[in-house]
C-alpha cells in the first residue's frame, strides 16, 4: 500500500523496489514453508493485493529503465506502443481473475479477515469468529489499557511525521492509520497497533525533546555570552569539552538518552547551521526558557510513569495465568485454583480413552493438563462439531444426553462462575452456544432462550432456558448452597432452583465451585420385546428431528 | 569331650526339627495385643518360653498364616530379658524364613535365634511386633460419599503356635468408635474400644479359633502405590530430595455422587474418611521445599519449621474419597553436613529410608542415592532385607555419568524410617571437574575465535579477488585518513569563526591574529598530510569511483579555507580600522553566505564519502 502511494506520488527510487520486491518473494516462500499456510499464500486472494503491487512496481521499474536509456522522443513512442499492447494484456488477466475469485462464495476471503474489512460481518454469518472474545471490537478502556500514554503521544507523531513528509514517514502514517482500523475491529490485533503506536509516540517524544532542548540551547548564550562558542565547540567535536555554563546542559543531554541517535543527528545540524545568522531566526522560534525546562520535566515524568504502568500491566494483566485467579480480601491473598483441581482430578481419576465434552474454550487444557480426548477444542476451523456441542449443551436432559451418548462422551466439563462470582463462566457464554448450534442445527433457535429479548436465567426466564443442559448442570444443587440461590455474577435468583438431574450425575465439584464435572449415567436396562419398541418409537417421536440431524453428523 | 557334647546337640536340633511336633519347648504365657488404631495392624505379642525337654534349644519357631503372611511387612523379635532394667538395650534377635518338614501346609514359618540356647527349665521373654497392610478389609467395600467406612479384621482368638501353650489372652484395640460386630466366643469382654479374649488355657499346638471384628474406621486409607525417592548429593553442600508420589485412597471406594456441598457443608458426615491433607515430616533444616505435580505449583501447602522438625502439610488438589488417585511430587534441600559423614577414609551418607508422612502404606519403595560424579568403591548397608542394583545416571556436564544406587523395598511401612548408609570414596578434586571443563570450554572458544580472527583463510594468496580486497582495504584506510584530515581542517575554521567572534566581543585584535597564525600552521600542515594520500588514491585503480568526489571535496575545502581566511583577514582589517561592527557586517555578507554554502556542500560531500 505504501508502495502504491509511492508510485502514484512519483516518489518510485530503486531503494523502494529492493526493499519491496524481496520482501514479497521471500514472505511468501518462507509463508508456504508453515505447514498451516501451505499453499494458501497463494491461493488465497487476501494476498493478491500484494502480489498486485508487486507486478506494478515491476512494470514501473521497467518503464523506467526505459526511460533511462531511451531519449524523450523515442520513449514517447515506445510508452504509447507499449500501454496499448499492456493495457489488453492486463484487461484480460484482471478479467480471468476476477472470475477466478468470483466463483468461490466468500471471494477466496476467508471469515476473519472479511470481519476485518466489515465489522459486522461475523455477527451477521459466522458466530463462532464473533464468540471468541479477542475478536471483538476493543474498548475504550482497554486502548488506554494497553497503550496508556501511547494513546495520546501517536496523534503528536503523525503531526511531526507530516512535518518534513518523507517516504519513511509517509510510510509508518500509513502503517499507524491501518493498524489503528484494524486494532479497532479485533482486540487481538492490538499486536499488530503497539509496535506502530511505540514509533508514533517515540517520534512524538524525539520530536518535542527537539524542541524544547533548541529552545533552552538558544535562550542559554543570551544569559552568558560564551556559551555560544561551547555549543559550538561540543557539537562539531563531538568529544564532549563542556565548561560550566554547559553544565546545565549536560543535564538535558543525559536525560535526553532516550530519544534516538537521528533526532541528535539532526540536533547537531541544527546547532551547526545557524551559528550566526540563522540564530535570530531561530530565536523567534523558540518557547520561554522555564516552560520548556518545565515540559521537558514533565515529559520525562509522563515517561517515568508510563515505564511504572508497562511493568504493572506486564506483571498483571499479560503474565497472571488465567488459569489461577487470585483475589485480594481483608485476610490476604485468595487463589482460586479450580481449573487445575479439575484437571487433575480428570487425568488420575478417570480412564484414559474416556471422552470429556466442554465448551471449546477449554479443549486444549483439557488436553494439555487432564491428558483426556476433548470432543471439542481451540481449533476452530471447522465448527460443525463445536455446534453439535453447542447443541447439546441447549437442549434438554434426554437429546442432550443422546448426543453425547453417540459422540462416546463420557464426562460433561461446565464452568460455573455463580459462587464466587467469575464472570466468564458458561452462562454468560451459553448464548454463543445456542447461537453457534443454531447456526448448524436449525431446531435450535436463540429467540427460545431470550424472554423479550433479554438474557435471564431468573424466574422470568423462558422454560427452554431453564430446561436447557447448561442451566440445570451449572445449578443443580445450588440452592443448598445459601438457600437462595443467589447467582453472585447475574446478580440475581436463579429461576428454577429445586430439581433433579435424570441422565447425569455429578462426580466432582471444585473447592469454589468453578468447575463441576458429571458422568453421563448408564442406560437403564430396558424392558425386552414390545415395550422396549414402543418405548423407544416414543422417544424418536419426540425428537425426531434430533436424531434426523444425529445422522448428518458425521461423528454418528 | 567338649567337641562330642557339641556334636550330639547338634545331631539332637536336626532330629528335634525334623519332629513333626516339637514338644519340647512350651509357651508358659502369651499375651498378644492387636494395635488397629490405623490402617496398619500392629500385633504385639510377649511370648514367655520354657524349655520343658532335656535339650539345649536355640531357636524358637512363629508361625503366621499364608493369606496373613503376604500381607506382613515388617516383623521383629526383641528380647524382653530381666524385665525393667535391660529393656532399654534391648536387642533385636534375627528372624528368618524357615521350612520346617511336617508341618501343617498354609504356613510360614520364621525361626527366631535366641541369644543364647535355652538349657532345660529355663524360661526366656521375647516381645515380637509384625506389622500388617491392608488387613483391614473394607466391608462393604464401595460406600457413597454419606456412608461411614467400615472395615473387617480376622485373625485367631488363639496363639497360633507350633508349641503348646499355656495361659494366653488377647486385646484388640479398635479407634474410638462403633463397632459393628465381633465374634464372640469365651471369656470374650469388651471395654470401651478393646475387646479382650482370654484368658485361655492350655492350648494344644496349632489351635486355631477365627474371630472376626466389624467396625468403623474413618480414617483415610493413604496408600502408596509408588514412592520414588531420589537423594542427590553434591558436595558443593547441598542433599537434595525428591519425592514422587502416586497415592491411592486404599479404604472403600466411593460409589454413586460426588457432592461439594455435602462436603463442605456437613463436614463428617459427607465425607468422613477422604484425604483431606498430609503432613510431611522433613528433617530439620530443610530448605527450598516445593509441593507440585505435573501441571505445575499446588497452592495449597503449609511449612512449619523450627530447629528441631521442619514440617510440611500438604493438601492434595482435591479430597481424596476411596479409590481416587493423586499423583504429586515433593521437593527440598537438605544440609550437607548434616547427612554425609567420613569414617576410615571413605564417606558415608546417613539418612533415613521410608517416607516422612506417617501412617502411609507404601506398595512399592524405591530410594535411589545419586552419588557424585567420579565417586567409587560404593557398599550399602541397610537393616532390613531390600532388593538392590546400579544404575547411571546424566545430568549436566557429565561424561561418565554418575552411580545411582537402587533400593527396592515392597510394603514398607512407617516402621522401616531407620537410617541406612552409603559408603563411597570421593576425591575432592573431582569437584573441580566440571567448572574446570566450562572454564576450558569457554577458554578454547574464544581461541578459537581469536585464531579465526587473525588467521588469513583465503585459500589463494594470488587471485585477483584478493588482490582487490587487500587494495581495497589499503584505499578504505587512506580515505579514513583522509576523512580524519578534512575533519580537522573542519575543525580548525570552526575555531577561526570562534576566535571572530571573541574579537567581536572583546576587540582583542592581537589575540585574533595570533590565533589566526597559529590556525594556518596547523592548516598548512594539514594540506600536506594530504598531499601523499592523494597521491595514493589517484596511482590506486580501486579508488577511481570516488576519487572525482574526494578531488571535489579537496578542492571544495581550498576554496572554503581561501574564503575564510579572506573573510578573517576582512573583520580583522575592519577592526584595526576601527570601522563600525555594521560595516563589517555588511563587507563579509557576501562572504559569508559563500562560505555557509561551501560548508554545506562539503558536508555532504563527506556524508558521502562516509556512506562508502
Amino acid at each position: 500500500m505504501h508502495v502504491l502511494l509511492c508510485i502514484v506520488t512519483g516518489r518510485y527510487s530503486s531503494r523502494l523496489y529492493i526493499a519491496y520486491a524481496p520482501l514479497v518473494v521471500l514472505g511468501t516462500l518462507l509463508a508456504s514453508l508453515v505447514p498451516v499456510v501451505g499453499f494458501n499464500a497463494v491461493l488465497t486472494s487476501e494476498h493478491f493485493g500484494s502480489f498486485l503491487v508487486f507486478i506494478i512496481i515491476h512494470v514501473v521499474a521497467l518503464v523506467y529503465y526505459i526511460k533511462g536509456i531511451l531519449s524523450p522522443k523515442m520513449f514517447k513512442v515506445a510508452v504509447t506502443l507499449v500501454v496499448s499492447i499492456g493495457l489488453v494484456v492486463c484487461c484480460a488477466v484482471i478479467a480471468v481473475l476476477v472470475a477466478l475469485v468470483a466463483s468461490s462464495p466468500t471471494k477466496g476471503w476467508s471469515g476473519r479477515s472479511l470481519s476485518l474489512l466489515d465489522p459486522t460481518y461475523a455477527s451477521k454469518y459466522i458466530p463462532i469468529i464473533a464468540s471468541v472474545s479477542e475478536h471483538q471490537p476493543p474498548t475504550w478502556p482497554s486502548y488506554f489499557m494497553d497503550i496508556n500514554v501511547l494513546a495520546f503521544l501517536v496523534p503528536a507523531g503523525i503531526i511531526a511525521c507530516f512535518s518534513p513528509l518523507s517516504d519513511a514517514s509517509s510510510f509508518v502514517v500509513l502503517y499507524i492509520v491501518t493498524s489503528v482500523y484494524f486494532s479497532g475491529v479485533m482486540v487481538r490485533l492490538m499486536l499488530v497497533f503497539a509496535p506502530a503506536a511505540c514509533i508514533m509516540s517515540g517520534i512524538a517524544l524525539s520530536a518535542s525533546f527537539d524542541v524544547f532542548t533548541r529552545s533552552i540551547k538558544f535562550q542559554l548564550p543570551g544569559v552568558k555570552g560564551n556559551s555560544q562558542v561551547d555549543a559550538g565547540e561540543t557539537s562539531s567535536e563531538g568529544v564532549v569539552a563542556q565548561n560550566e555554563v554547559a553544565k546545565t546542559d549536560k543535564n538535558e543531554e543525559a536525560l535526553k538518552e532516550r530519544p534516538s541517535k537521528k533526532n541528535r543527528k539532526k540536533e547537531k545540524e541544527h546547532v551547526e547551521k545557524p551559528s550566526v545568522k540563522a540564530q535570530m531566526k531561530k530565536r523567534l522560534l523558540v518557547l520561554p526558557f522555564e516552560a520548556s525546562i518545565i515540559a521537558i520535566l514533565l515529559l520525562i515524568l509522563l515517561g517515568a510513569f508510563y515505564v511504572v504502568h508497562s511493568v504493572w500491566a506486564a506483571a498483571e494483566a499479560y503474565s497472571a495465568p488465567s488459569i489461577v485467579l487470585t483475589s485480594y480480601s481483608h485476610d490476604g491473598l485468595h487463589v482460586f485454583d479450580d481449573f487445575r483441581e479439575a484437571y487433575s482430578w480428570l487425568s488420575h481419576n478417570t480412564e484414559v480413552d474416556d471422552k470429556v465434552a466442554s465448551w471449546w474454550d477449554y479443549g486444549y487444557q483439557t488436553t494439555a493438563m487432564a491428558n483426556r480426548t476433548v470432543i471439542v477444542d481451540n481449533n476452530t476451523w471447522n465448527n460443525t462439531h463445536i455446534a453439535t456441542v453447542g447443541t447439546a449443551m441447549s437442549s434438554p436432559e434426554k437429546a442432550a444426553w443422546e448426543i453425547f451418548d453417540s459422540l462416546d462422551v463420557k464426562y460433561v466439563l461446565v464452568v460455573f462462575g455463580g459462587l464466587v462470582g467469575y464472570p466468564s463462566d458458561d452462562i454468560n457464554k451459553f448464548l454463543w452456544m445456542v447461537r453457534i448450534g443454531g447456526g448448524v442445527f436449525p431446531h435450535i433457535k436463540e429467540p427460545d432462550y431470550l424472554r423479550d429479548g433479554q438474557y435471564r436465567i431468573d424466574s422470568q426466564a423462558t422454560p427452554t432456558m431453564l430446561n436447557c443442559l447448561m442451566y440445570k448442570l451449572s445449578y443443580y444443587r445450588f440452592v443448598e448452597t445459601d438457600g437462595k440461590a443467589f447467582d453472585r455474577v447475574r446478580r440475581t435468583e436463579i429461576g428454577k432452583k429445586h430439581f433433579k438431574l435424570t441422565h447425569f450425575e455429578e462426580v466432582f465439584t471444585t473447592h469454589h465451585w468453578m468447575v463441576r464435572i458429571y458422568k453421563l449415567k448408564p442406560q437403564k436396562n430396558r424392558i425386552r420385546g414390545k415395550a422396549k419398541k414402543s418405548r423407544s418409537k416414543a422417544s424418536s417421536t419426540t425428537s425426531t428431528k434430533r436424531s434426523e440431524t444425529q445422522r448428518k453428523n458425521p461423528w454418528h | 569331650m567338649k567337641i562330642g557334647v557339641r556334636l550330639d546337640v547338634l545331631v539332637f536340633t536336626i532330629a528335634l526339627l525334623s519332629v513333626p511336633v516339637l514338644s519340647d519347648l512350651i509357651l508358659s504365657k502369651v499375651d498378644r495385643r492387636i494395635d488397629l488404631t490405623s490402617q496398619i495392624a500392629r500385633i504385639t505379642s510377649t511370648l514367655k518360653v520354657e524349655n520343658a525337654g532335656n535339650d539345649l534349644v536355640s531357636e524358637v519357631l512363629l508361625t503366621i498364616p499364608d493369606n496373613q503372611a503376604k500381607n506382613l511387612a515388617y516383623l521383629t523379635a526383641t528380647s524382653n530379658e530381666g524385665k525393667g532394667k535391660v529393656k532399654a538395650s534391648a536387642v533385636n534377635l534375627p528372624v528368618e524364613v524357615v521350612h520346617p518338614k511336617g508341618m501343617p501346609p498354609a504356613l510360614t514359618f520364621y525361626s527366631v535365634s535366641l541369644p543364647k540356647g535355652l538349657g532345660k527349665g529355663e524360661t526366656f521373654t521375647l516381645d515380637v511386633l509384625a506389622v500388617f497392610t491392608h488387613a483391614l478389609q473394607p466391608f462393604p467395600e464401595e460406600i457413597t460419599q454419606a456412608n461411614i467406612q467400615l472395615v473387617v479384621f480376622s485373625d485367631t482368638a488363639h496363639f497360633l503356635s507350633p508349641y503348646t501353650v499355656k495361659v494366653q489372652s488377647l486385646i484388640v484395640k479398635l479407634p474410638e468408635a462403633r463397632i459393628e460386630s465381633y465374634t464372640k466366643i469365651e471369656n470374650t469382654k469388651i471395654h470401651g474400644s478393646e475387646i479382650k479374649y482370654g484368658p485361655y488355657e492350655n492350648l494344644p499346638p496349632f489351635s486355631y479359633s477365627p474371630i472376626g471384628v466389624h467396625f468403623e474406621a474413618n480414617q483415610p486409607f493413604v496408600v502408596a502405590q509408588e514412592l520414588v525417592r531420589e537423594i542427590e548429593i553434591s558436595h558443593w553442600g547441598n542433599v537434595q530430595v525428591t519425592e514422587h508420589y502416586n497415592l491411592v485412597h486404599g479404604g472403600a471406594r466411593s460409589k454413586g455422587e460426588f457432592s461439594r456441598l455435602d462436603y463442605q457443608s456437613r463436614r463428617y458426615v459427607g465425607g468422613a474418611s477422604a484425604v483431606r491433607s498430609l503432613v510431611a515430616k522433613l528433617p530439620p533444616r530443610a530448605h527450598s521445599v516445593y509441593y507440585r505435580d505435573e501441571i505445575g505449583n499446588i497452592s495449597t501447602s503449609n511449612l512449619w519449621s523450627d530447629s528441631k522438625k521442619t514440617e510440611l502439610e500438604i493438601e492434595p488438589r482435591y479430597p481424596m474419597f476411596g479409590g481416587w488417585r493423586t499423583a504429586f511430587t515433593i521437593g527440598y534441600g537438605l544440609p550437607l553436613q548434616d547427612f554425609l559423614f567420613r569414617a576410615e577414609g571413605r564417606r558415608y551418607l546417613d539418612f533415613s529410608f521410608g517416607c516422612p508422612m506417617n501412617e502411609v502404606v507404601i506398595d512399592t519403595l524405591i530410594v535411589k542415592v545419586v552419588l557424585p560424579e567420579g565417586s567409587t568403591d560404593i557398599s550399602v548397608s541397610v537393616p532390613f532385607p531390600v532388593k538392590q542394583w546400579q544404575e547411571t545416571k546424566f545430568s549436566h556436564l557429565d561424561v561418565i555419568g554418575r552411580p545411582v544406587i537402587v533400593l527396592e523395598k515392597t510394603n514398607a511401612v512407617p516402621e522401616h524410617n531407620q537410617h541406612f548408609q552409603v559408603y563411597y570414596k570421593f576425591s575432592n578434586l573431582s569437584m573441580l571437574r566440571e567448572p574446570l571443563m566450562l572454564i576450558s570450554g569457554f577458554f578454547l572458544l574464544f581461541v578459537a575465535g581469536i585464531i579465526y580472527m587473525h588467521a588469513d583463510l583465503a585459500i589463494s594468496k594470488s587471485s585477483p579477488s584478493y588482490l582487490a580486497k587487500l587494495q581495497w582495504d589499503e584505499v578504505l584506510a587512506v580515505i579514513q585518513q583522509f576523512q580524519n584530515n578534512i575533519n580537522r581542517c573542519l575543525t580548525i575554521h570552526d575555531k577561526l569563526e570562534a576566535s571572530l567572534r571573541d574579537l567581536s566581543r572583546t576587540g582583542d585584535v592581537q589575540a585574533c591574529k595570533a590565533a589566526r597564525k597559529a590556525f594556518d600552521g596547523l592548516l598548512k600542515d594539514l594540506s600536506k598530510d594530504l598531499k601523499p594520500l592523494l597521491a595514493f588514491l589517484q596511482s590506486s585503480p580501486q579508488a577511481s569511483q570516488i576519487l572525482p568526489k574526494v578531488e571535489e571535496l579537496v578542492v571544495k575545502e581550498k576554496d572554503l579555507q581561501e574564503k575564510l581566511m579572506a573573510k578573517h583577514s576582512m573583520v580583522v582589517d575592519g577592526y584595526e580600522k576601527k570601522s563600525g561592527g555594521r560595516e563589517i557586517e555588511n563587507r563579509i555578507a557576501l562572504q559569508q553566505q559563500k562560505i555557509t554554502a561551501l560548508r554545506q556542500e562539503v558536508d555532504d560531500l563527506l556524508e558521502f564519502i562516509e556512506e562508502i
